[in-house]
């Protein structure tokens, strides 16, 4: 019976599975020939690493320094991003089996049926872990490919593979807790995004070598299970056994589901809908607000991230200033490498962490319209849109929402910043610049408002997948695609790669502006062409 | 405005699916018109394109003298319509989706509405406060209904509105149906696939086909061309009598029941012999539509998308034939 839905999996899930993994492998790959390229020799290297360690910005999106080698060098730069991948392909596929199959029904049918009311559970797992070990392998073949060390590579594949099997108990636990897969995604991809800041903070503020070249990570990388993976030394000291811990998250998560599961009905939910009320409020009364009350779950979700976000960038803040003014040559490189003009090195932390921020508003924004197409897809657009209500009007209320969304967003990553430079004392022109600094993230993330709509208009069923494509596509160009050796010209096509950067000389937005019409124009290109589309549900 | 809906020549292609065929539908100002046909005849397309939800691929719709797809906004202060497949926000409550919607369709939600709402709420066993996605689907179709009944329109649109509905639902629903035409002299499209749920209601019915029009008229009509079945225990009475009149035909005895079929517009003209006979276990079925198209169109009811002549719908199409027969 395991067979036969794990079987029944597979198909479903094959292309999806498939690129993912092979994404990961030819990321690890990539990462070696660009890094080869970039920083060929042992000397430039090292120069990189001493100046990383001695800014901790750079260590929250990097890793653990382990020494200039370049294999060593390749797992700092690398690793936490493709444990971060492995991590949400296991969540996302854990709720999608679990939680979604319940929430649709369809799982009813399977435990009505010989299948028993476990069969899906244990199928879900036996998948993962098969999913895992080929994440391991695809990870540690692109290392090899890249003509890293055999013994090393592998230990960094396991150390994928075993993250990535933790998530996927932390999927299935948040599946337990939601009773819906909107729910128990967000909450999950929330758990990620936490466990890798919590390593990059345990990163930032561990303990330097005399020498620079090596760190020693402090106690909030070992609360997170990316940081396991970085523990394992990989190339340096290829140790397994921080993957005890991982492997342990999983089967804790695992008992507690089935402890969970036990106890509830198929359907139910530990945190159940509250009752509800007969009547609607003074509140839900158009499009708009019916947009708000669908999204503001996600909205809610994604503006914590980015306060998340803005706290830590401040509290680096001081650290920073500190190590810079000591060491003037420091700044020099390190301006080439977040590729920004600035003045005051606070400034240029806050640039690059708050692009991560506009990641987080763009992804808001795109929810907004990918809820659109569920909408429609369900039969409640079709409700909504017989009564007196234009289909223009209605695009464009979800549209507003998502612009309203990401503008909330961005606030709360200035306001987080804001406080914690505050707090720390900074009197700088950069703590008035965070606001600044937050408006220049809008322009990219709001081509990732327009573009899927403009998706949606005219190819409707492409809308969810074309539209996190996109912004996947517009990350890796716009903010890796410097470190993996992208040419210019291939960078230029993400919107992220045209965001204005505030400096203390000013902000150049030409690009901003180009952004800017850009996203209006496919907008009212939706706006426009919805007026002609059916309705459809399929 | 004698006329309200007017199709004329009406097609839909999807793809190489042809949903609608040259649909030529009338339905006049006041009356309740049943909209009759098999699973995947064209009603629910129809219904959309009605509400300028989809487009016609060729002919002209009117609604109420405009055109649906140009002036869906305006028409849809005046239209009230329950879809075919009802679907509601998991995340609201009944009460609150009943309330939204009435809002979009421009209510000011005072009292009188207020009270309609607890009215109906009431009669069709409807508790608001619950989630949508804690609704049952006949609770789900009860949420639309009471949307589209809540508010006054000329015209109501309803897609198979008893689907998921028990019995006693039904009734209510037949009810507030009749009440609207009656206080406000609206007019009703009613679709259906099942022949008896229309029969209570409608003034007239169009019979859909294959994405046509294959018959319409009023009921009584209708009724001369379909046949109740009637049977009841053999129990050693002499069906002599009963084989001879002109209203009833085929009739058969099969494992201690007799069997046969009714004009089912005289079937009162029946009975009292049946009556007089001392019948027991005496069961009479209202006509089906399978029934109707199996003897006047030769043809058992075949889905639009199967209506091409490859052999395994032949063949199912024959069997289904031959269950019907016997
Ligand atoms: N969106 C669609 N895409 C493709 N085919 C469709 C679509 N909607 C309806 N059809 C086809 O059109 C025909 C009529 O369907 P429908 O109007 O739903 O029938 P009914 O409501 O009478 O059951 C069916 O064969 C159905 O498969
Ligand atoms: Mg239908």
């Amino acid at each position: 019976m395991i067979w036969v839905l794990y079987r029944q999996r597979l198909r479903r899930d094959r292309w999806q599975l498939i690129s993912w993994i092979l994404s990961i492998g030819v990321l690890a790959w990539f990462a070696v020939e660009a890094i080869g390229k970039t920083f060929g020799d042992e000397a430039s290297r090292a120069q990189v690493l001493q100046l990383a360690t001695a800014t901790p910005a750079i260590l929250v999106l990097r890793g653990l320094a382990r020494g200039p080698q370049l294999d060593a060098f390749t797992f700092f730069e690398i690793f936490s991003f493709i444990a971060l991948l492995a991590a949400l392909m296991n969540t996302f596929m854990a709720v999608r089996h679990t939680r979604a199959e319940e929430e649709s029904g369809r799982s009813e049918l399977v435990s009505s049926t010989s299948a028993g009311r476990w069969t899906p559970l244990v199928t879900t797992i036996v998948h993962g872990l098969v999913a895992d070990v080929l994440v391991a392998v695809a990870t540690a073949l692109g290392f090899m490919g890249g003509g890293l060390d055999p013994a090393g590579s592998i230990v960094a594949g396991l150390a994928t593979g075993a993250v990535g099997f933790a998530f996927l108990g932390v999927g299935l636990l948040a599946g337990e807790f939601f009773s819906t897969s909107r729910g128990a995604n967000g909450i999950s991809s929330a758990v990620v995004m936490i466990a890798y800041l919590l390593r990059g903070f345990g990163d930032a503020t561990g303990q330097v070598s005399t020498d620079g070249m090596t760190v020693t990570a402090a106690w909030p990388s070992w609360i997170s299970p990316i940081g396991w993976g970085q523990q394992t030394f990989a190339y340096t000291g290829n140790r397994l056994w921080p993957l005890l811990l991982p492997l342990a998250l999983a089967a804790v998560c695992i008992a507690a589901v089935v402890g969970l599961m036990e106890r509830r009905d198929v359907g139910a939910s530990v945190l159940a809908g509250r009752a509800g009320r007969p009547d609607a409020g003074p509140t839900l009364r158009g499009p708009f607000s019916l947009a708000f009350r669908l999204q503001q779950g996600s909205i809610i979700g994604w503006c914590v991230g980015g306060l998340a976000t803005g706290i830590l960038t401040g509290s680096l803040g001081s650290a920073i200033q500190a190590s810079i003014t000591s060491s003037p040559q420091v700044t020099s490189i390190l301006r080439a490498m977040v590729e920004a003009q600035g003045t005051s090195m606070t400034q240029l932390l806050v640039a690059a962490l708050f692009e991560i921020a506009g990641i987080l508003a763009a992804a808001c924004g795109l929810q907004a319209v990918i809820r659109l197409r569920q909408e429609e897809a369900a039969g409640t657009a079709e409700l909504v849109l017989s009564r007196p209500l234009g289909r223009a009007r209605w695009l464009g209320s979800f549209l507003g929402l998502g612009a309203v969304s990401m503008v909330l967003v961005m606030l709360f990553t200035a306001l987080g910043a804001w406080i914690s430079l505050v707090a720390s004392g900074d009197t700088s022109s950069a703590v008035g610049d965070v606001w600044q600094t937050a408006i220049d993230q809008l322009p990219a993330a709001l081509i990732y408002l327009s573009l899927p709509a403009a998706v949606f208009v005219v190819w409707p069923r492409a809308t969810i997948a074309a539209g996190w494509a996109l912004l996947g596509v517009g990350v890796v160009l716009g903010i890796y695609g410097g470190m993996l050796g992208f040419d210019q010209k291939v960078r230029d096509i993400s919107p992220f790669t045209h965001t204005p950067v505030t400096t203390g000389a000013g902000t150049d937005w030409s690009g901003g502006f180009w952004m800017l019409g850009i996203a209006v124009v496919l907008a009212l290109i939706a706006l426009v062409a919805v007026r002609r589309r059916e309705v459809g549900t399929a | 405005m004698d006329t309200v809906i007017q199709t004329v020549d009406l097609h839909k292609n999807f793809g190489r699916v042809r949903a609608l065929d040259g649909l030529d539908l009338e339905v006049r100002s006041g009356e309740i018109h049943g909209f009759l046909g098999p699973n995947g005849a064209g009603k629910s397309t129809t219904l959309r394109i009605l509400l300028g939800l989809a487009r016609a691929s060729s002919g002209s719709a009117t609604v109420l003298g405009r055109n649906p797809w140009t002036d869906a906004v305006e028409l849809h202060r005046r239209v009230a319509s329950v879809p075919g497949d009802v679907n509601i926000w998991p995340n609201l409550t009944g009460g609150e989706t009943i309330d939204l919607l009435s809002r979009l369709r421009g209510s000011t939600l005072d009292r009188a509405y207020k009270e309609r709402k607890r009215h109906l709420s009431e009669i069709f066993d409807f508790d608001p406060s619950k989630r949508g996605r804690a609704y049952s689907k006949g609770n789900r179709q009860k949420v639309a209904l009471i949307a589209a009944l809540v508010t006054d329109a000329e015209l109501y649109l309803f897609d198979e509105p008893t689907s998921g509905l028990d019995p006693l639902m039904e009734a209510v629903f037949t009810r507030e149906v009749r009440r609207v035409t009656r206080e406000n002299g609206a007019t009703v499209l009613l679709s259906s696939h099942i022949l008896s749920e229309v029969e209570q209601l409608a003034d007239r019915v169009s019979i859909i086909r294959s994405g046509k029009i294959v018959d319409g008229g009023t009921l009584d009509a209708l009724r001369h061309l379909t046949r109740t079945e009637i049977s009841f225990a053999q129990d050693s009475v002499d069906t002599h009598a009963l084989a001879t009149l002109s209203q009833v035909h085929d009739l058969t005895v099969t494992d201690g029941r007799v069997k046969f079929g009714a004009d089912s517009d005289r079937v009162h003209e029946v009975l009292p012999l049946l009556g007089n006979l001392g019948v027991k276990g005496l069961l009479v079925s209202p006509p089906s539509l399978e029934e109707l198209f199996l003897r006047h169109y030769g043809d058992t009811v075949a889905p639009a998308a199967e209506a091409a002549d490859d052999g395994d719908s032949h063949h199912r199409r024959h069997r289904a034939a031959a269950q019907t027969g016997a």
